[in-house]
């Protein structure tokens, strides 16, 4: 071993470093979006859950509860009767209702009361964060009386049960993940590897146009994605019994409009990138934000305020929320039309700034 | 209107073309016409502007100044690019496809039918020697290999201008030789080669050659002819002699 050689291999590496600013950015931004991305999600905490209340309650009881639900966990907001509170959770507008009958504070001194609590069971952090604080609510206002003890908190799940377990909720994120890593991936190597050794500027000397080359490129992948939507949903289904409510062919039409505007992403940052080594850099850029911010393992009411405009504007958000629609909620495709919206106008805006960056690079 | 008969439109016309990157002037108001069914020389050391000249007529790059006219249709020449052949300087091959699925993609894209391409590519494989090895990845075959059928792809739908750059390196003497003279049966039926080079003693057995020296065009006309003007034996002399002579200095 000669140390002089081993010294030689180690300035060529940093040299190299020292040349490719991006990649130095890279090294030292990357974790830093990490820490911050995982300190900021990972807390757990839910906060400013959109709750309904209807309080028909002719004595104080039921006000007191209320006024006990402090933090942020819950936004309390009152509605006009038990059916409109219902149908607003119904609709996806909020995750809960809490429905306060006439005779509660009668009920509860007589020791029998009752709260009834709809619920959107899709998520159960946000079940288990509003269950937890009504209970914390109403051992905070009736403690002293013993009136906690005799109130039951009723659920009624208008989504999913008791018996949807933590995987349910975050099985349709992941199969999107899993469609976004492989599709990203794969794209994000592709127009890297036509610069390489002068073959785009072979395929652009015939009468091929850009905007073919990538469909052409996305319909390929697009086979690999329903092949790898497949196994996913089928591994999911089989050996996980994960609960599916929605239509299953749907799901896998938001996977495949997911997956080409993935495709499009990954060749716009792919011609965008001078070698494979900058290439691959952009795939943790794409995935960790998709991963952390986007309501995949936890609810977007998880996260910080600051950070939802960031959530509201990555499209894994549309794509899981309409899988988790789909696949918990048994939504059709009209109930997710806004997400459909924002995938379709994802794939047109990508795969035409793909055939345009594309174009450049020849 | 008088339509001009196609037989006599040049490959290539182009005037006061230009074209610099950044601070370098790649092409200098290039001038040049290009004859039909003769095999064409551009020459000149690297850097001289030969690859950027090409780019601009086949519509990869885009002119500052100046026209160019390719098999009579103006600058990018969409309408007739299936009608050019062009290989570029690198290998430009898909490693990771056999030979003859690398002939059947170029042959797709610029329009042929299926059983065309099988019939052309047996032809063309042939001719450059690989018809044993068509099955084979063309990541497992050597440079020379790989050139041979970047070759194979250009010359597959038969096209009336082949714009080669640099189609000889790398290539062993014998087929070199092989090449140069097919290239002359191309040329018998009306085709028009176009080769860049920086081989001087390759370019002599052009019909028509262009000396380019840091984007400005030093010479254009048979090579004897140019040998004579320049009073030397051989291309690489008279190169030198006009580079002297040009004032631009040496490469």
């Amino acid at each position: 071993m000669s140390v002089l050689r081993i010294l030689a291999i180690t300035r060529k590496s940093l040299a190299q470093f020292r040349h490719d600013k991006r990649t130095l950015g890279f090294v030292v931004g990357m974790p830093l979006f990490m820490v911050l991305a995982f300190g900021y999600t990972f807390g757990g905490q839910v906060h400013e859950v959109r709750t309904l209340v209807a309080n028909d309650d002719m004595g104080p009881f039921a006000d007191r509860l209320l006024a006990n639900v402090t933090g942020d966990t819950l936004a309390l907001v009152p509605a006009e009767d038990e059916a409109a509170a219902r149908e607003e959770v119904r609709a996806g507008r909020a995750w809960a209702a809490l429905v306060f009958p006439s005779t509660f504070s009668q009920d509860l001194s007589a020791r029998q009361a009752s709260l009834r609590v709809f619920l959107d069971g899709s998520s159960p952090t946000i079940v288990a964060a509003v269950l937890g604080t009504v209970r914390a609510a109403a051992e905070a206002a009736f403690a002293g009386a013993g009136g906690a003890a005799a109130l039951s908190v009723e659920a009624d799940y208008v989504y999913g049960s008791s018996d949807t377990r933590f995987i349910d909720s975050f099985a349709p994120g992941v199969v999107a993940l899993a469609v976004l890593m492989v599709t990203t991936v794969f794209s994000v190597i592709i127009i890297v590897r036509e610069k390489s050794g002068g073959m785009l500027e072979r395929l652009f000397s015939t009468p091929l146009r850009p905007g073919e080359l990538v469909v052409g490129h996305a319909s390929a992948l697009a086979v690999v994605a329903c092949l790898q939507s497949l196994v996913v949903l089928g591994a999911a289904l089989l050996l996980f019994q994960v609960q599916v409510v929605g239509s299953l062919p749907l799901a896998f039409g938001i996977l495949l409009l997911f997956a080409v505007g993935n495709q499009g992403l990954g060749m716009m940052l792919s011609a965008a990138a001078r070698n494979e080594l900058q290439a691959v850099q952009f795939i943790p850029l794409v995935l960790f934000p998709s991963l952390l911010l986007t309501g995949v393992f936890f609810p977007l009411e998880a996260i910080p305020g600051g950070l939802r405009p960031v959530a509201y504007a990555i499209p894994m958000t549309y794509a899981n929320d309409a899988l988790k629609s789909i696949m918990l909620r048994g939504w059709g495709a009209f109930d997710v039309a806004l997400d459909l919206a924002v995938l379709l106008v994802y794939d047109a805006i990508m795969l035409l700034g793909a055939a345009i960056f594309v174009r450049r690079q020849a | 209107m008088v339509r001009p008969d196609p037989s006599r439109i040049p490959a290539i016309v182009c005037k006061e073309l230009s074209k610099s990157f950044g601070r370098v002037r790649a092409l200098d108001r290039l001038s040049l016409l290009v004859p039909k069914g003769v095999t064409f020389g551009l020459l000149g050391p690297n850097g001289a502007g030969k690859t950027t000249s090409i780019r601009i007529w086949i519509g990869l790059t885009a002119a500052d100044a100046g026209t160019a006219y390719v098999l009579g249709k103006r600058v990018p020449p969409r309408a007739v690019l299936p009608r050019i052949g062009y290989m570029p300087q690198e290998a430009a091959v898909y490693g990771d496809l056999t030979v003859e699925e690398n002939l059947s993609l170029f042959g797709r894209l610029v329009g042929m039918d299926e059983g065309s391409i099988d019939r052309r590519a047996d032809d063309v494989l042939k001719l450059v020697e690989l018809d044993a090895r068509r099955d084979d990845l063309v990541s497992t075959l050597s440079g020379g290999m790989k050139r041979r059928t970047s070759l194979a792809i250009a010359f597959l739908h038969d096209p009336d201008l082949l714009l080669l750059d640099e189609p000889t390196v790398g290539v062993d003497p014998e087929l070199r030789d092989v090449f140069w003279r097919f290239f002359a049966t191309l040329t018998s039926r009306g085709k028009t080669v176009l080769i860049t080079t920086h081989y001087m003693e390759e370019a002599a057995r052009c019909n028509e050659v262009a000396l380019l020296h840091h984007g400005l065009l030093l010479a254009h006309g048979p090579p004897d002819r140019i040998k004579d003007r320049t009073h030397t034996g051989n291309l690489d002399d008279a190169f030198l002699a006009l580079v002297r002579g040009s004032g631009v200095g040496p490469s």
